[in-house]
Order: C-alpha cells, then sequence, then structure tokens
C-alpha cells in the first residue's frame, strides 16, 4: 500500500501511464459526448414548461455539477502535500484551479442565459448563485495566490491551506437550495419521480452527458498535469530524452 | 504514519474543523438575510414593515390571476398555502410565469397588498414533455370523472 | 423513450422554437470550453518542447565541457507554460 502511495507519487510514473491511457480516454469521451451532445440537441422532447429551453439543461448541469468536484479534489491534494510532500499532488492541485475556474464560469454563463427566458433575470442574489460566485472568486484567489509566492514550496503550502479552506464553500453550493429560499430550483431527482416527470427521455442523455463532461474534466487535468510535469521536472532526464526525441 | 506528519494532519483536520463550525454558525444565525425572500406567511405575521422594499415568494394561487385588458396590469395571489397575498403588477411577466408555478416578486407590502415592481418565475425541477403532462392531464380528468365530486374532495 | 427526432425541419431545429439565441450561445460557450481546455495543453507543451530544444542546441553550439550547468542556471529564467 505504501509502495503504492509513494510510486504513485512519482510524476515519471504518473506521466508514463497516463500516456497510455490518455487516447482511450479521449476515444471515450469523444463517443459519450457526441452521442449526449445530439441526443439532447435532438431527441429530447420540448419542455411542457420550458420549452426548448430545457437543452441549456444538458449543458448547465453536468458542468455546474462537476465544478463542484474542484475544490474537494485540491483540497485533498493539499493535505497530501502538506503532510506527505507528495510532489505530484501539489502538480495536481496547481492545474485544477484554472479548470475548475472555467467550469465554474461556464456554469455560472450558461445559468445566466437560462435564467434569463425562464426566470425572467440573468442575475439574482439568491444562495445558490452567490455561492457559486463566491467559489469562482476563490478559485482566482487560489490561482493569484500561486502566482504571487515565489518560492514554488511555500506557493503549494499556501495554495493548500486556501484550497481546503475553501472546499467548505462546497456544502453550501449543494445545499444552498435546500437550506434557504432561493429562486434557483432544487436539484432535480432522477430516480424517476411517481408523477410522471423527469422520466428516462430526460435523465438518460442527461447521465450521458454527466459521463461526457467528466471525462472531459479528468482529460483536461491530466494534460495540464502533464505540462506542469514536464516543466518542473525538466532537469530530469526522462523529460530531457522526452525534449529530445519529440519533433516540434 | 511517522509522528510529525501525524502530528500536521491532527493540526489541518484541526484547521478544518474550526472553520466549518465558525462558517455554519455565521450562515445559520444570517439564516434570514440569506434566504431571498419572504413568504406570505411571513408576511402576514408581520415579519416585515410596509414600504420596506423585499421579495415575496410564492405559489401563483389557480385561477386567481387577472390581466387587464387595455394595459399590462396584472392581479395574482402568492400562495405558500397558509396564507395568501394579493400581488399587483404593471410590466411584462416572465415566459415561466404560470398558474400553479412558483413566484418571485420585488416590491413592497401597501395596505396588506403587495406592490411588485418586478415579477420573476420560479420553476421547479421536475421536467415533463409536452405529451407526457397532456397523457397525465388526461388520466387525471379521467379520475375525476370516475369518482363523484363529493367524494373526491377528500382525497 | 426514444422517439425519433423532435423536429421536423433544420430550420426548426436552428429556432428551437423561440429560443434560437439562448439555446445556441450556450452550446457555443459550451464548444469554446471544450476547445479551449483541450487545445491550450497542445500548444504549451509544444511551446515548452520548442523552448528546450532550442536551449539544448544552443548548449551544443557553445560546446562548453560545463554545458549542462549553465543550461540549469538559464532555465530558471523563463519557462514557458509558467507565465499564466
Amino acid at each position: 500500500m505504501w509502495l503504492w502511495f509513494s510510486k504513485l507519487g512519482s510524476p515519471k510514473w504518473f506521466y508514463e501511464l497516463s500516456s497510455k491511457w490518455l487516447p482511450w480516454l479521449v476515444v471515450f469521451m469523444a463517443v459519450a459526448m457526441t452521442v449526449g451532445l445530439l441526443w439532447a440537441l435532438l431527441f429530447v422532447p420540448e419542455d411542457y414548461q420550458q420549452g426548448f429551453t430545457n437543452r441549456i439543461f444538458y449543458v448547465h448541469v453536468p458542468v455546474a455539477s462537476i465544478s463542484l468536484a474542484c475544490f474537494p479534489l485540491m483540497a485533498g491534494a493539499g493535505v497530501i502535500t502538506l503532510v506527505w510532500k507528495m510532489k505530484l499532488a501539489d502538480m495536481v492541485a496547481k492545474s485544477a484551479a484554472p479548470i475548475g475556474a472555467w467550469f465554474t464560469a461556464v456554469a455560472l454563463i450558461t445559468g445566466a442565459i437560462w435564467g434569463q427566458p425562464t426566470w425572467g433575470t440573468w442575475w439574482v442574489w439568491d444562495a445558490r448563485l452567490t455561492s457559486m460566485l463566491l467559489q469562482f472568486f476563490l478559485l482566482i484567489g487560489v490561482i493569484a495566490l500561486r502566482s504571487a509566492i515565489e518560492s514554488p514550496d511555500a506557493a503549494a503550502k499556501a495554495c493548500a491551506l486556501l484550497s481546503i479552506v475553501g472546499a467548505i464553500n462546497v456544502p453550501i453550493i449543494k445545499y444552498s437550495v435546500e437550506w434557504w429560499n432561493t429562486l434557483h430550483q432544487p436539484a432535480t431527482d432522477l430516480t424517476m419521480n411517481e408523477n410522471g416527470a423527469n422520466g428516462p427521455e430526460i435523465w438518460v442523455p442527461l447521465l450521458i452527458m454527466i459521463v461526457a463532461v467528466y471525462s472531459f474534466f479528468v482529460i483536461s487535468l491530466i494534460l495540464a498535469t502533464r505540462n506542469e510535469i514536464l516543466v518542473r521536472e525538466r532537469r530530469s532526464q526522462w523529460v530531457m530524452d522526452i525534449v529530445a526525441r519529440e519533433k516540434v | 504514519m511517522k509522528p510529525h506528519r501525524r502530528k500536521k494532519l491532527t493540526i489541518i483536520a484541526f484547521i478544518a474543523t474550526g472553520l466549518s463550525v465558525a462558517v455554519g454558525l455565521s450562515l445559520y444565525a444570517l439564516s434570514n438575510s440569506i434566504d431571498l425572500f419572504f413568504t406570505p406567511t411571513q408576511v402576514a405575521a408581520g415579519e416585515v414593515s410596509s414600504g420596506q422594499r423585499i421579495r415575496i415568494g410564492g405559489m401563483v394561487k389557480e385561477g386567481s390571476v387577472a390581466r387587464s385588458e387595455e394595459s399590462l396590469h396584472v392581479e395574482f395571489i402568492a400562495t405558500d398555502y397558509n396564507n395568501d397575498l394579493l400581488v399587483r403588477y404593471d410590466g411584462i411577466l416572465p415566459d415561466l410565469f404560470r398558474e400553479g408555478q412558483g413566484v418571485v416578486a420585488e416590491g413592497m407590502v401597501a395596505d396588506g397588498v403587495f406592490q411588485a415592481s418586478r415579477v420573476l418565475a420560479k420553476h421547479d425541477e421536475n421536467y415533463m414533455s409536452v405529451e407526457v403532462k397532456a397523457a397525465m392531464d388526461a388520466a387525471e380528468r379521467d379520475r375525476a370523472d370516475a369518482v363523484p365530486a363529493g367524494e373526491s374532495n377528500g382525497s | 423513450m426514444f422517439s425519433g427526432i423532435v423536429f421536423s425541419s433544420v430550420g426548426e431545429f436552428l429556432q428551437m422554437g423561440t429560443y434560437a439565441f439562448h439555446v445556441w450561445t450556450v452550446y457555443g460557450v459550451f464548444a469554446i470550453f471544450l476547445f479551449v481546455n483541450l487545445y491550450l495543453p497542445r500548444v504549451q507543451r509544444r511551446q515548452f518542447i520548442r523552448e528546450q530544444q532550442r536551449r539544448a542546441q544552443r548548449d551544443a553550439h557553445t560546446g562548453k565541457a560545463n554545458a549542462g550547468q549553465n543550461a540549469v542556471q538559464a532555465d530558471d529564467s523563463v519557462v514557458p507554460g509558467e507565465s499564466e
């Protein structure tokens, strides 16, 4: 177990393993994304209330829910960085912050575009929207903190702490629609309601889109982490070998 | 685990727990101002002074929407099934404004009536196709027809 | 569950009821989002490799015995990919 743990912590090992898996993951994502998008756009029936704005649901919900995975991931990596000083954990944490900021921004933008026709407003300061905006600013804060501190070790520690603190916001975002009254509707219950709403014609394409967007998140994270590994390990022989071999 | 690592982990756990408790308590204390709107029951209980700019939220009571024919004036009753609140509004309603659906209105209470300056639709988390909805409505009508009017009141 | 394409023409599909602007803006944003996060890492990687290759070449040309050490020192000044 500990051997496995320290092996996992080796950037070289991660780089080589991800080289092997990345093409398969990309193929998987491409298939899921194509099926999901076509299904959502072409086959989902018009909603009895919202008309065709229900198309937005299939982008907004996966992106928003996966954006919530970012802080727990960074916090977990942060704990590993602080306690075990594993280099790879910090590389993952550093790569995850901008990706999380993208996910959060896209969730906010698509939500605003959805809210305009359905609610009648782009934005409202309710608990869900405000806590989501806070997550965006926290991620920008983590990125800024990283670039503001010169010593990489100190930057890693500071960012790890901020990530652990920022992760407190995640349950607040998730349960905001239940704890307080908000304009944002509660999470859709996909376990087949008795009133006939949210049937499989609604949730199967959503599930496919969630899987597709999740693999997209993992792929972006792997790609960014691999770059980070190359940059930080540029003085080690195995990276020099890669550089020498590659034609650009 | 080495002792210095266990110590670090404990410190982190303490900080995280302490912060969570602090954040939780302050959110609990602030919960009234974090709420986006007042319910008709809160308004009826006199939790808002008249003339204060607030938001109210509830369901649009079935059959309560009255539109003026020559202007954009509209009146409807917002309800939380305990108390009702009459809302007056001059303006364009959002696409999803429907009877039986949620609504949030911005404005102020005057003489027990809510004068809204803006009306937002709150939609629920249920998605259904037009066909499914029609089929369900038809089934509901059949059920209502099958049961004599007097008995169905109780169900 | 799978009742076929709900639009009867391409025009109808593009119109999305009356919500063409909203639906297509969202899918446009999503497309940009996918493109940027999959393509940008490739660009950064290529930049990094090119930079490192140029460095290695320069060190080879100057032909110093301790070229390796110089490379390390030069390395610290500019690191592509870390600038953002």
